[in-house]
């Protein structure tokens, strides 16, 4: 086992710089999820760990030791790849020997690792399977099996479940939260998949092109996220943005006025410094954090486009509606909004509505993204 | 037959058509006429006229020692050379990678004949560069074309020379096709880079090194131009004479179109009695 630091760590491809300067410090044991869309450079985070991409500039250490220069096998990492690299002319028995055969590991001590590994996954009548033989669940399994026999301080996952359908992955995230509290290793995993980082972190890193948004506990991004972007990235489906403009101060507190929702206006406390008067700010709404009618301290009248029944919950496609009582905004029904509401069968496409906001429900942003408290 | 059938047929009708004059026909006709006596006017039916003489005549069995000769020492150096050549052209380290991929398929698009003409050059005994090569470096030179082993060496070099690049770009592309990640998984594993091409690149490569090696056997066996035109016929004495060369002096120079069908059938089976065997001992094990 072992704590990972990143300090001010940079890569460049070329001229062009994808990592500008990541910090982070992952304890010992912990599970940390790296999340972010495609192209936010998580995978090349996790391949500079691993020792499979060169650092331009910054420092990792894992175990307290720096390994910039360190070849990717003394590492004491070990590595699941997204397409699982499993050597397709080997036996699973031979894929998770093989790099202990090759290193002349002795041949008690690499049977003990590979049963070992075996009896973990559950793959014992796998072995002598090749790896086309196998489901892609099974083939996952052997990869993270592979990294098992490595015994190492760290396991980096690199999009483990990203080839598998919705109902396995499920399943198998189920099982690496099994296998980390079974091993108690250091885990570094990541994904594009919000879901999958909200249920199987300890900490989350958000990354977006390049740059950490936000570190923190699953649950703390979600009720407290630094900026836009954590808000929109972590939840599903996503946080509304609905456009607005501070039209009053009164110290603890500024009046917002919604652009698109005919002038509905929400009063909503703030801690630190308010924004002026006339700034137009960004006012973001969770899908479950809109009330029935009278029951917040704004009400906006919507039109349902779209209505999507999942059994325990139903997810309302909205616009803006006819008029709730005010003036009109500046574009009406420009705006979707995604609302969540217990299951009714009674909700269709072209009913109205209207929803209530909470103030301590909602969250507001400046124009660049940035969080107002 | 149902419309788009027909419709289909009626597309590849030209191709069928052409392809039955000169390939199907040819087929059948060779095989028959391997059957009868041709130094005779009128042909007859004469069953072991031809295929009896193969049996006894050790022009045949001179010929058949030479291209198995060739086959079993330069197809496996050829092949050889090739994937050290294709792992060369898929080094990262390489530069200028699309001129030595074109620099390596050149030598099949030159002209036989042209090629030969230089390879006879260079083989030359007074002029020749490699006499001159082997003289500067205190070496007496080499009769390249007056006795058998040298005039076999240089059918070997020129045929090498001339489809080791072809083969070796056939085994980049199979080479590409093996993902990059299978490769990191066994950096992690701690595989130094020789024991990954012997664990990992062979392995996968094996599908690519049989068809290579199973086009080059069939193609050794066919082997004509070489022996035709840089040993001059075959020479000296013989001492180069393929199954090729022997098929073409029986049709074409001696007019015996029933020995020459017979050879050219056994050409062939011998090539894919060959490949059957090769591809028998490198199969998946199951």
């Amino acid at each position: 086992m072992a704590a990972v630091r990143l300090k001010n760590v940079v890569k460049r491809f070329g001229g062009f710089q994808i990592i500008h300067g990541a910090n982070i410090e992952v304890d010992d044991g912990e599970f940390v999820v790296f999340v972010g869309p495609s192209g936010c450079g998580k995978s090349t985070l996790l391949r500079m760990i691993a020792g499979l991409e060169d650092i331009s500039g910054g420092e990792i250490a894992i175990g307290g030791k720096v390994v910039n220069d360190v070849e990717p096998a003394d590492r004491g990492i070990a590595m699941v790849f997204q397409s699982y690299a499993l050597y397709p002319h080997m036996s699973v028995e031979q894929n998770l020997s093989f790099g202990l055969r090759m290193n002349g590991n002795p041949k008690a001590d690499t049977e003990r690792r590979v049963n070992r590994a075996a009896e973990i996954l559950r793959i014992a009548e796998l072995m002598k399977r090749r790896p086309r033989q196998l489901s892609g669940g099974q083939r996952q399994r052997v990869a993270i099996g592979r990294a098992i026999v490595r015994e190492p301080q760290v396991f980096l996952f690199d999009e483990p479940l990203s080839n598998l359908d919705a109902e396995l992955r499920v399943q198998m995230r189920v099982e690496i939260s099994r296998l980390h509290k079974e091993l108690g290793v250091t885990m570094i995993y990541v994904t594009h998949d919000q879901t999958e980082a909200m249920t199987l972190a300890d900490r989350i890193v958000v990354l977006n092109a390049g740059n950490i948004e936000q570190i923190g506990a699953p649950l703390d991004l979600y009720d407290d996220p630094a900026n836009r972007f954590v808000a929109g990235f972590v939840g599903s489906p996503k946080m509304n943005f609905m456009a607005a403009k501070v039209v009053g101060n009164d110290g603890g507190a500024v009046t917002v006025e919604l652009a698109n929702h005919c002038g509905a206006k929400l009063r909503k406390p703030l801690s630190g410094a308010p924004p002026a008067v006339g700034s137009e700010v960004v006012l973001g709404v969770r899908p479950e954090h809109f009330f029935e009618a009278g029951e917040g301290d704004c009400d906006i009248a919507i039109k349902a486009d779209v209505a999507e029944h999942l059994g325990s919950v139903s997810y309302v496609y909205a616009s803006a509606g006819a008029s709730a009582g005010a003036s009109a905004g500046p574009n009406p029904g420009q705006e979707e909004l995604i609302i969540e509401r217990e299951a009714s069968r009674q909700r269709a496409n072209g009913d109205h509505m209207v929803v209530s906001i909470k103030a301590g429900r909602s969250l507001l942003f400046d124009k660049s993204g940035a969080r107002i408290r | 037959m149902r419309y788009q059938n027909a419709t289909a047929y009626r597309f590849l009708a030209p191709y069928l058509l052409i392809f039955s004059i000169f390939w199907l026909w040819p087929i059948i006709s060779s095989f028959l006429i391997s059957f009868q006596a041709t130094r005779t006017v009128p042909w007859r039916f004469a069953p072991t006229f031809n295929w009896g003489r193969l049996i006894g005549d050790p022009a045949f069995f001179n010929a058949l020692k030479n291209t198995l000769l060739i086959l079993v020492i330069q197809v496996p150096v050829m092949i050889t050379l090739a994937i050290v050549m294709a792992v060369l052209l898929n080094s990262p380290l390489l530069k200028a990678r699309g001129l030595f991929r074109f620099a390596f398929f050149a030598p099949v698009v030159v002209g036989e004949v042209a090629y030969s003409a230089v390879f006879r050059l260079m083989f030359n005994l007074d002029y020749g560069i490699i006499n001159k090569l082997l003289n500067s470096v205190g070496l007496p030179r080499i009769d390249w074309f007056s006795n058998v082993t040298p005039a076999m060496g240089v059918i070997m070099i020129a045929v090498t020379w001339r489809w080791a690049g072809y083969n070796a770009i056939i085994l980049l592309a199979g080479l590409q096709s093996i993902p990059q990640d299978v490769y990191e998984a066994a950096t992690l594993d701690r595989v130094s880079k020789f024991k990954q091409f012997f664990y990992i690149t062979l392995p996968l490569l094996k599908p690519i090194i049989v068809f290579c090696a199973v086009l080059s056997i069939i193609g050794t066996m066919q082997l004509f131009t070489e022996p035709f035109l840089i040993t001059e016929r075959g020479g000296p004495g013989g001492g180069t004479e393929t199954l090729g060369l022997l098929l073409y002096r029986q049709g074409f120079r001696s007019l015996n179109f029933g020995y020459a069908s017979a050879i050219a059938y056994t050409m062939a089976g011998l090539a894919i009695a060959i490949s059957l065997v090769q591809l028998w001992l490198t199969r998946d094990p199951k």
